[in-house]
């Protein structure tokens, strides 16, 4: 939903970055007001999950120049746990497992963690498994998962529910989700969608990494930004995104006077 | 060296059931002589420790039996347990349930030292030191299934060596779940061997839970000999040592048996921590699964050694051994060293060895949901632990054990 | 299967390099003392710096123990029993070719070595080595041209006194060990070789070394200086006649590689490896050794051993310079009686330094392969890594393979990580070639140049197709 006088609550400006020698990022901008939903496509490499890592605070990658605003603040100065707190929320496109370590306590401690942010109350544990219990529905999780260590053994779906089971329970500002409809089935896709249309209040924002268009179908997006080499060179509406699925990427290598195009601000 | 001949000459006369082993125990510790590092097993060994043993007084009697700080009393509630507080273990007094009974005189004579044999143990410095010392024997006979849990717990006294023997013989078809807790102190030494002998389809879960405190030491040996379709699993935990040497061997006289070990050990501070296992099949179609896990900060020393010897004997061996190391200061150190000798062809065999930090993927994935860093690293640490934890026996409420092992772990 | 029976009566393939050059050579007394030691320096007449660093070396020597913890399990050998110093006699002088003993040129020529202006191969420059003694070294006008030395050490010694002072023993001390200390002090000749900065050499190098005499200890020594800079790919191939005594050789490799410069060596060894008894055959004893003494250099060994009674050998990397680069990788393959100890020792000293190690030993008949590595990260090798594969592969069941990895870290920020398995090759695997109509023989020894493939992919051309027929050859009648 797009209202021009909503506040700008993520603002990327110039940002460039690289891991060890080699330069990503080339200078993004990108404007998120409250309320919007915006989709980012491009090639695979072009430098999506490396935009939404930092963001989320990787340590692995330097920003060189630009600055990230959130909600005013420069997010590039907090540590990456500060940024979950304050309600920036990640969905890996790659879910890590972490053996040993309960799902569910790893669940209770960063949703306390974020609460204590918000000035709420710690949950103890059986307030905090009534909440898992009904935040779980949301994604048709099988609770058998709670028991397990993060993520591990689980397959492409169960671990992408588990991050949007993370996201319901931390309630965020922006959310971020990577290719969180890759590998999905048809009925996977259609719960995980309608989860993140449920979280989406007209105080947050969401912005969808994706490669295709049947995810857009089910969450309609504002915007729709095209990367390459690092770089927004494109951004529309939602029709964008179906001239892409038409069309393909190879006309970014024939008109490479659109390089630097437009970007809405 | 004079003083260790004085040491040997000062242990009491060599008598009863167990003389026969006192007596081979203290000549081997003569030839033997202390164990020095141009010996390959010691190589990287803190010898030093082994002189302290001799400094001590010999103990008949403990009078301090838990350490009151940080006691373990008891981890389950449907147990038997068994505390050896003296070296003359009251047998009368403890209440064994049917399919458990102590081995009598005959049946002690006959098989104590019989899986130390079979396990090439009998020259092994640390064993002989046990022998050469011990005065009482702790004799079980397993013959049920689904008995209690067995709880052998082994408290320590400050300035002491401890010298314990526990030998059990699980028979065909029996089944018994073991834990042994054994407890430093202040400047205590334990000095422990373990030899069980499972009859074929026998089946055992063992745990060994060695915490130490501050200036112990601990030298145990456990002696497995498997028959055909028995399974056993060893877990063991060594933590808060200043030195400890676990040696477990563990000999398939037919092969066709399954062996699982998984261990772990913690060292902090100027711990030295070490595991040096062994696995041997005589025979064919037997089967291994090892984790060694161990974890090192401060200034201290984790070793694993880890051999696996598949003879010509043992085809259609399936053998894994993999050892997983966390380095976690830039003053700490860990040798890791396993040792494959095959001579079937038709053998599977695979082992692994990592070194490294914590995952930075992982505490960063941590982060990213509002996780501190410390404790990220804690909590990670505890799920690194927590994979041998629930391998013990009666997997219960591990927490109290998971709490000593964080203690002293955090930055 | 009845595959068996038909493979177990095939028989090995005769060694093709088992014959004996009859040419005249001039040899000292047996046994080892001082007085040896300083004749053969005179013999070569070498400069006093040399004779004292022998004359070191035999000093520490005589002190030390022959090494035992490599359950090699071959009888003593009788230091006394060996001699230390022989050459063809008519090789004192050879400004050229022509000057050479025909039967030397024969040789070589015999081994597929051709040394002649006509014949010679096209991109490789051949240091030929008999006994000990270089007798010849092909296109060294060409590599002058670049400022690239390749020559014999003994010519070395006399041409470039300076370099071979501040290198000789600068990687490998005289007291490294047993081995290397007897070969300080009596080696004969080898190959030396320096790449001036900023060179990339324009061709293979190779060295060629034959063993004539079967009561002659072999010792040559090999050191290889690449500057700032420089690359160059080193090949040493290595026969032997068969005896039915046991011929000693003790050799010892150095490289050194400065910043940027890059070494690679590459070794077939197929020295005579004793009958199917055991009887006869080299004993092998070589210290191998590069330093990567400066930054983002490069060593990187490849080795393909199937020859020698006894292998005992560990080329070794020590990795100093910043972000410099450790690799290893062999195929050790035993048939017989053979004994092969081998691995390597990656040290990393310096911070961002990597090591990469893959073996592949296969042992067959009643032969014993082992992999002995070491893989240690200094307390200062901030970001060091390693991987290491060590795989096994047993044929028929009278052969063992052992392996022995160790680790040793002392730097957290650094990553090791060490694979191995046992395998055999499959029945099923076999049957499933077999029934695709290839022969078993060709089945067998497609599977294990598919073992061996990441190795041989690191060989050069040339060598690669070179070392999978050897391995053929090799294993021809082992397998059932
Ligand atoms: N940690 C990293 N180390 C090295 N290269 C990286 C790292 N992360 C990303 N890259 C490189 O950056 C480029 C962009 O990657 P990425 O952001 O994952 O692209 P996308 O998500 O659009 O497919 C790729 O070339 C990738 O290989
Ligand atoms: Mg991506």
């Amino acid at each position: 939903m797009i209202r021009q006088d909503a506040k700008v609550i993520l603002d990327i400006v110039d940002l460039h970055a690289r891991v060890e020698d080699q330069t990503i990022l080339n200078g993004v901008n990108l404007k998120v007001r409250a309320g919007e939903i915006h989709a980012v496509m491009g090639r695979n490499g072009s430098g999506k999950s490396t935009l939404s890592k930092i963001i989320a605070g990787h340590p692995a990658y330097d920003v060189t120049s630009g600055t990230i605003y959130f909600q005013g603040e420069n997010l590039l100065a907090m540590e990456p746990e500060e940024r979950a707190r304050v309600g920036i929320f990640l969905g890996f496109q790659y879910p890590i497992e972490i053996p040993g370590v309960s799902n569910l306590e790893f669940l209770r401690v960063s949703t306390n963690a974020r609460r204590t942010q918000l000035g709420l109350e710690e949950l103890d544990t059986f307030e905090f498994e009534d909440l898992v219990n009904e935040r779980i529905k949301l994604v048709q999780m099988d609770p058998i998962f709670l028991n397990r260590s993060v993520n591990e053994g689980f397959s492409g779906g169960e671990k992408k529910r588990n991050e949007i089971l993370q996201m319901a329970l931390l309630e965020p500002i922006v959310a971020i989700l990577d290719e969180t409809d890759s590998g999905l089935d048809i009925d996977a896709l259609r719960i995980v969608s309608s989860g993140v249309n449920q979280l989406a209040k007209p105080n947050t924002a969401t912005i969808l990494i994706t490669h295709y268009q049947r995810l857009l179908n089910e969450i309609t997006p504002d915007y729709v930004h095209v990367m390459n080499a690092g770089r927004i060179i494109r951004t529309g509406g939602k029709k964008l995104a179906l001239e892409l699925e038409k069309s393909g990427y190879e006309w970014l290598d024939a008109e490479p006077g659109n390089q630097g195009g437009l970007n809405h601000g | 060296m004079d003083e260790y001949l004085q040491w040997l000459d000062s242990l009491p006369k060599a008598s009863g059931a167990l003389k026969a082993i006192q007596l081979r125990g203290r000549e081997s510790l003569k030839r033997l002589g202390l164990p020095n590092q141009a010996i390959e097993e010691w190589r990287l060994s803190d010898i030093a420790h082994l002189k302290k043993i001799i400094q001590y007084p010999y103990v008949k009697e403990l009078n301090q039996i838990f350490d009151e700080e940080n006691p373990i009393k008891s981890l389950v509630d449907n147990k038997i347990q068994i505390i050896i507080d003296s070296q003359d273990i009251h047998k009368e007094s403890i209440n064994l349930p049917k399919g458990i009974r102590h081995l009598n005189q005959s049946e002690l004579e006959q098989s104590l030292g019989h899986s130390i044999e079979k396990c090439s143990f009998m020259d092994n410095w640390t064993v002989a030191m046990n022998h050469a010392a011990t005065m009482e024997v702790l004799g079980l006979k397993v013959e049920g299934k689904n008995l209690p849990l067995i709880e052998i717990v082994i408290p320590s006294q400050r300035d002491s060596f401890i010298p314990t023997r526990v030998i059990i013989f699980v028979e065909e078809n029996a089944e018994l779940e073991l834990t042994q807790i054994i407890q430093g102190s202040q400047n205590s030494v334990h000095s422990h061997v373990i030899e069980v002998h499972l009859g074929q389809e026998a089946k055992v879960n063992h745990g060994l839970l060695a915490f130490g405190e501050m200036n112990s030491s601990l030298m145990a040996n456990i002696a497995i000999e498997q028959n055909a379709r028995s399974n056993y699993s060893l877990t063991t935990v060594q933590e808060g040592w200043l030195f400890s040497r676990l040696e477990p061997r563990v000999v398939q006289i037919e092969g066709q048996a399954h062996t699982n070990i998984k261990g772990l050990q913690i060292s902090k501070g100027k711990d030295q921590i070490a595991t040096h296992s062994l696995v041997r099949f005589d025979g064919p179609e037997g089967t291994l699964d090892q984790l060694q896990k161990a974890a090192a900060a401060d200034h201290s020393h984790c070793i694993f050694n880890g051999s696996i010897e598949v003879p010509r004997i043992a085809q259609k061996t399936n053998a894994n051994q993999l050892s997983r190391n966390l380095l976690l200061s830039s003053n700490a150190r860990i040798d890791t060293k396993p040792e494959l000798e095959i001579v079937a062809d038709d053998v599977r065999c695979a082992h692994g060895a990592t070194v490294s930090q914590l995952e930075e993927e992982q505490i960063f994935y941590l982060r990213s949901r509002g996780i501190e860093d410390d404790q990220a690293a804690a909590l990670i640490f505890k799920g690194y632990c927590q994979e041998i934890l629930n391998c013990l026996p009666q997997n219960k409420d591990k927490t109290q054990i998971m709490q000593k092992l964080l203690r002293g772990m955090r930055k | 299967m009845n595959s068996e029976n038909s493979v177990g009566e095939l028989v090995s393939q005769p060694y093709k390099y088992g014959f004996v050059t009859d040419i005249e050579t001039e040899k000292i007394e047996k046994g080892l003392n001082e007085e040896v030691v300083r004749l053969i320096s005179s013999k070569k007449k070498e400069p006093d710096f040399l004779l004292q660093f022998r004359l070191k070396a035999f000093n520490q020597w005589k002190k030390m123990k022959e090494p035992i913890w490599a359950n090699l399990g071959y009888p003593e050998i009788d230091y006394q029993d060996i001699i230390y110093y022989a050459a063809p006699k008519k090789i004192e002088k050879k400004e050229s070719l022509e000057e050479v003993d025909p039967k030397l040129l024969e040789t070589f020529d015999k081994l597929g070595i051709p040394l002649s202006e006509q014949k010679r191969l096209s991109n490789v420059a051949v240091d030929a080595v008999f006994d000990s003694v270089s007798i010849a070294t092909t296109y060294k006008e060409k590599l002058a041209e670049y400022g690239v030395i390749f020559c014999s050490i003994g010519e070395a010694v006399n041409d470039y006194p300076e370099l071979i002072e501040r290198y000789i023993g600068s990687v490998v001390p005289s007291n490294d060990n047993f081995f290397a200390a007897l070969n300080s002090a009596v080696f004969s000749d080898g190959s030396f070789v320096y790449i001036p900065k900023g060179i990339d050499c324009p061709m293979e190098l190779s060295s060629y070394f034959r063993i004539n005499s079967g009561d002659t200890g072999q010792f040559e020594r090999t050191l290889i200086i690449a500057e700032e800079g420089a690359s160059v790919s080193y090949l040493e191939g290595c026969t032997a006649p068969m005896f039915d005594t046991n011929t000693l050789h003790a050799a010892v490799v150095e490289l050194v590689a400065l910043d940027h410069a890059s070494i690679k060596y590459s070794t077939v060894q197929n020295w005579y490896s004793g009958n199917e008894h055991g009887i006869g055959g080299i004993y092998n004893f070589v210290t191998k050794r590069g330093h990567c003494r400066g930054k983002k250099s490069k060593i990187s060994w490849s080795q393909v051993e199937t020859g020698s009674a006894i292998t005992w050998k560990y080329p070794s990397c020590i990795l100093q310079g910043e972000d410099s680069i450790g690799e290893f990788y062999s195929v050790a393959l035993t048939n017989n009686q053979q004994k092969a100890d081998t691995g390597t020792k990656m040290v990393h000293v310096g911070p961002r330094t990597r090591s990469t190690i893959v073996s592949k030993g296969i042992s067959a008949g009643h032969s014993s392969n082992s992999y002995r590595g070491l893989v240690q990260i200094g307390s200062k090798a901030l970001g060091a890594r390693n991987y290491s594969q060590c795989d096994s592969m047993l044929i028929g069941d009278q052969a063992e393979a052992k392996t022995y990895p160790y680790i040793r870290s002392q730097q957290p920020q650094s990553n090791i990580e060490h694979e191995a398995s046992t395998c055999r090759i499959s029945e099923d695997q076999l049957f499933y070639l077999q029934s695709r109509g290839i022969g078993f023989e060709e089945a067998v020894s497609m599977m294990v140049s598919g073992f061996c493939r990441d190795v041989f992919n690191q060989l050069p051309m040339e060598f690669a197709a070179e070392a999978d027929k050897l391995l053929a050859l090799k294993l021809e009648g082992s397998v059932g």
